[in-house]
């Protein structure tokens, strides 16, 4: 297992609601989970410069 | 529309206006006579005129020139359709200038009195007991407009023809109230003033068939959800000794919630986030997770409110 950084998001009750919703949808497991798919899925729909040239 | 029967018909001249009834599932077409003139139009509910046509919601729902098959909404807490554009032939509408005033003809150009779109509008709606102080900002018709490189607002010049008409169907009973812009010393409605023509008609079965679904949400408030429903009658402020303040969801609290990220999530999240975050991933992770939410599932772009299925 490689090293685990742990970061800690402060949320307030209002964005725990969105969240919560959104996992209760079954778009993830739990809150971490769906951050964890959010930033996947941002970095997939943001290609470093060098994933662009290969792309072009 | 030859054959319908014709409800209501008036000529507006230069420099007028004309407050007129629009019951729900009825149809006021404004048209042009001569070609060429912009109007500037607000509506109010017609059983309660602090419900009114709000150009900003109206402009963040459908940007700034609405055109066919567009909303006009009310303002929050209302924020409910109040028209449908069922037509446009034109196609040129602006919802980015408000209303011209006296002062901006006082000001730029040294009238003592000048026709001014507020003032007309005040005085067409003072036939229902209106003041100059309930005119809103107006949704102006045939008016053509664009944004600057410098992000100002500009007027060009337009070339409507006679008979070209908006189509406005009523979600609900409306006071409405159109006016002939009086600018006449902007390019606006190219340097003069015409005639409009106004005709009301009931809609026809397909027609009324013709507008979205619209949302019937519990934050789409009336008076009979507010703390406070009597309209003040009097002009000055005085503060209100019983009040208690009811913020919705306050106080805000923060809650910290741990995410563990493998090596290469972190990697990930320091390629991706952006700039004015510096050093604080958290805040990062943050802005990537409502970010991501917003492409993902918002229905609407920019902070507008959705109008189609929630």
């Amino acid at each position: 297992m490689g090293e685990k950084i742990v970061v800690k998001l402060r949320l307030n009750q209002q964005q725990l609601e969105l969240v919560d919703r959104t996992v209760a949808k079954g778009i993830a497991p739990d809150r971490a989970a769906l951050v964890r798919l959010a930033l996947r899925e941002y970095g997939a729909a943001r290609p470093a410069p060098a994933d662009k040239k290969g792309r072009s | 529309m030859s054959a319908r029967p014709i409800l209501f018909e008036w000529t507006m001249q230069p420099g007028t206006g004309k407050a007129v009834e629009l019951l729900k599932g009825h149809i006021l077409r404004i048209e042009q006579v001569e070609g060429g003139q912009c109007v500037d139009f607000n509506c109010f509910n017609l059983h309660d005129y602090r419900e009114f046509m709000h150009c900003g919601r109206t402009r963040t729902v459908h940007g700034f020139n609405p055109s066919r098959g567009t909303f006009m909404w009310s303002a929050p807490p209302r924020e409910r359709a109040m028209l449908y554009i069922l037509a446009d032939t034109y196609g040129r509408n602006d919802v980015l200038f408000p209303r011209c005033s006296a002062y901006l003809y006082e000001s730029a150009y040294g009238f003592d009195g000048h026709t001014n779109c507020h003032d007309i509008q005040a005085e067409a709606q003072r036939e229902y007991g209106l003041t100059p102080d309930d005119v809103h900002d107006s949704f102006n018709l045939f008016m053509c407009t664009e944004i600057s490189s410098e992000g100002r607002a500009t007027i060009t010049r337009q070339n409507s023809k006679p008979g070209d008409h908006v189509d406005l169907l009523a979600m609900m009973d409306v006071l409405a109230v159109p006016n002939v812009c009086g600018a006449d010393v902007m390019r606006t409605s190219n340097f003069s003033l015409k005639p409009i023509k106004l005709s009301v008609f009931a809609a026809t079965p397909d027609e009324l068939a013709a507008p979205p679904a619209v949302p019937n949400l519990r934050s789409q408030r009336s008076p009979k959800d507010f703390r406070n429903a009597a309209i003040k009658a009097d002009r000055p402020l005085r503060r209100d000794a019983a009040y208690r303040a009811e913020f919705v969801n306050a106080p805000i609290v923060e809650k910290e919630v741990e995410i563990e990220l493998t090596a290469d999530e972190l990697d990930l999240l320091r390629r991706v986030k952006l700039d004015i975050y510096g050093s604080d991933d958290a805040a990062a992770l943050r802005d990537i997770l409502f970010s991501w939410w917003e492409e993902r599932f918002l229905q609407a772009s920019s902070g507008a409110p959705a109008i189609g299925e929630r």
